[in-house]
């Protein structure tokens, strides 16, 4: 009897098995698992990590001088410019040429170890940056050229020549990159706190609806009971990233949405950590001031708030600190604030801009969360 | 005079923690209930003043049915029982003189209470209560910065707010130091010797020699006996907590 029971064991067991590895590769097959290709594309992976661990920091105060020269496309299309022989000037090899053609183009006397931006001014005003080179000690730079199709005379005006010389004057300063990071970050680091505070401010009162030593009396008090409970489980269910989805359709995207998603989804953790919070008091000091003749307000206000405070105040920061990560990730589906600012630069292809975002993102994470645990400490 | 007339309790779960007591307390007596661990005293004490509904039974007080009485009614008889607590029950992380004053809610200004704004002669009435218990000095201290004995004496300052014709104590001393149970209970018998009723349960047996007027023992939730303390032997202390039982004296620590 008992051999045929560990028989059933055993067939069991390997059933068991069994279905446990086709389900394992089920799950391998469907997730494209290719750890070979993590080495094989190395190199893509390489300089966008390259780009991320080197953000864009800082710029320099530049001046710029500008000297410019005509060059007509084809030749005889329109007057050569005419080749200066001192001062800040231009020389290309040839003064005029024929689309396609190539040439070198030679700076004299501009300004020194200074970036030379060199561009195409067109006939009908528009720009097209050509190539960038760095001038020497004695302000002389060569680059080669073609006389770019695009770049023909029309209307019997010829296109330019123009050279920058970005001369850097004055320290460093920070980049437009981490004003527009700093401004973002800003963004969502009050886009947090507004939302948990909103979020207190709603789940504080609800959760002594769904504290059972409070409110689970009588059929009335276990009803509200329950559906207080079950509503927190409800808007628990739903993903921030779902919510703020949705409130994106609704209210189009922007910081606002992603405010009210965040309050949403705030509401339901914070009113389930407050009211088992309400939940874990002393029961003794409410009993001697139900024994004083206290009624039911003055009993909570006496003997629950005091008791809960501590554990309020260091639940509210800790969903900041969650706020403020989860309101990155928000951005990315359009709720504004770093996160959108994040994903804008990495469609845009600015890995470096994106870089600064990151470690912005990186550092108040753990500036948040540093600050969380030493308040929290120091409560308890 | 309380007068408890056939209480019995019995708890959800079946638990039968009183079984048809009754007994008189005339105004001035300080009552004691002794009795095992799990023998009702609690149960007893709190059907007082109905922290605990009693399943049958009455009680009176003077002329008042308390356990008929609604929840205003309720209120106005509780006010005058102050109830002195085994665990001392104070709000810890508050003040002394908050925990003081929140005996007085009874009494208060609900709305006034409620914003935590008291009149200054409740105040004046807290510190004297803090001082006929000998802490005035601790009244701005945190209630659990205070020593078990201090916290006690806390306790009994907050039953004094109430200015109190009854005052329940259920076992005041157990959580102390036996070196610290006469503090304790000689505070209680001063406020006795002033005219306040004092009901309470309590363990060690020269305790209950000393203090008590009277006494009523429960067993399994029944009285067992009802009399003076002196007529409490050694023969009678074993026959209420059972062969096994060990009197231990206070005094000897």
């Amino acid at each position: 009897m008992e051999n045929r029971l560990s028989t059933g064991k055993i067939i069991r067991n390997t059933l068991l098995a069994a279905l446990i590895i086709l389900a394992l590769g089920i799950s391998w097959n469907v997730t494209g698992v290719d750890f070979p290709r993590l080495i094989r594309d190395l190199p893509k992976g390489r300089n966008i990590v390259l780009a991320f661990l080197t953000p864009d920091l800082t710029t320099r105060e530049t001046t710029t001088t500008t000297v410019s020269l005509a060059f007509p496309i084809p030749c005889g299309s329109a007057p050569e410019g005419e080749v200066l022989t001192s001062g800040p000037r231009l020389v290309p090899s040839v003064t005029c040429a024929e689309p396609k053609t190539k040439f070198t183009l030679e700076g004299f006397d501009l300004a020194p170890n200074s970036e030379i931006v060199i561009r195409w001014k067109l006939p009908d005003e528009r720009i097209m940056t050509a190539i960038r080179v760095q001038s020497d000690e004695k302000g002389y730079f060569t680059a080669n050229m073609e006389a770019r199709p695009i770049a023909a005379t029309a209307n019997n005006i010829s296109s330019r020549l123009e050279v920058d010389a970005l001369t850097p004057v004055g320290g460093l300063k920070p980049s437009e990159a981490v004003q527009d990071v700093l401004a973002a970050m800003f963004v969502t680091i009050f886009m947090a706190l507004l939302s948990t505070t909103l979020a207190t401010i709603v789940a504080a009162p609800l959760s002594f609806l769904a504290a059972s030593n409070i409110t689970k009396r009588g059929p009335l008090g276990t009803l509200v009971y329950y559906f207080t409970r079950s509503i927190f489980n409800l808007l628990r269910s739903y993903d921030p990233l779902v919510m703020a989805t949705v409130f994106g359709f609704w209210l189009s995207f922007g910081a606002f949405p992603g405010f009210l998603a965040l309050s949403v989804v705030t509401v339901a953790s914070l009113g389930k950590l407050f009211s088992e919070a309400v939940e874990g008091i002393d029961p003794g000091p409410l009993e001697a001031l139900q024994a004083t003749g206290a009624n039911r307000l003055q009993m909570v206000i006496y003997g629950v708030v005091p008791q809960i405070v501590p554990d309020f105040i260091s639940f509210i920061i800790y969903h900041w600190d969650i706020n403020v990560r989860i309101s990155t990730i928000i951005g990315f589906v359009g709720g504004g604030g770093i996160g959108y600012y994040l994903s804008e630069r990495i469609n845009g292809f600015e890995y470096s801009k994106a870089g600064t975002a990151i470690w912005a993102i990186v550092l108040v994470v753990m500036a948040m969360d540093f600050l969380s645990a030493e308040v929290r400490k120091r409560l308890s | 005079m309380l007068r408890i007339q056939h209480v019995s309790k019995t708890y959800p779960n079946g638990t039968q923690a009183l079984k048809d007591v009754s007994f008189d307390v005339a105004d001035g007596e300080f009552m004691v209930v002794i009795g095992l661990s799990g023998s009702g005293k609690s149960t007893l004490l709190r059907c007082i003043n109905r922290l605990i509904d009693p399943s049958e039974g009455k009680i009176y007080w003077n002329d008042t049915d308390v356990t008929s009485a609604n929840a205003a009614e309720l209120r106005n008889i509780r006010r005058n029982i102050g109830m002195v607590f085994q665990q001392f029950n104070l709000v810890k992380r508050s003040s002394v003189l908050t925990n003081v004053l929140s005996g007085r809610l009874g009494y208060a200004n609900p709305w006034l209470s409620l914003l935590g704004i008291w009149p200054q002669e409740e105040k004046d009435r807290a510190l004297k209560a803090l001082a006929r218990v000998g802490i005035a000095e601790k009244a701005f201290s945190r209630a659990d910065a205070l020593s078990g004995g201090q916290q006690q004496r806390v306790g009994i300052a907050r039953a004094l707010m109430q200015e109190p014709k009854i005052i329940l104590a259920d076992e005041p001393v157990a959580s102390l130091d036996p070196v610290l149970s006469h503090s304790i209970l000689q505070y209680l018998e001063v406020l006795n010797k002033e005219g306040i009723t004092v009901i309470c349960s309590l363990h060690f047996l020269d305790l209950v020699h000393r203090y008590a007027t009277r006494v009523v023992a429960l067993k399994d939730g029944m009285k067992v006996f009802e009399g003076s303390a002196k007529e409490i032997d050694r023969a009678k202390f074993k026959e209420i907590y059972g062969e096994e039982a060990q009197e231990v004296r206070a005094a000897s620590f």
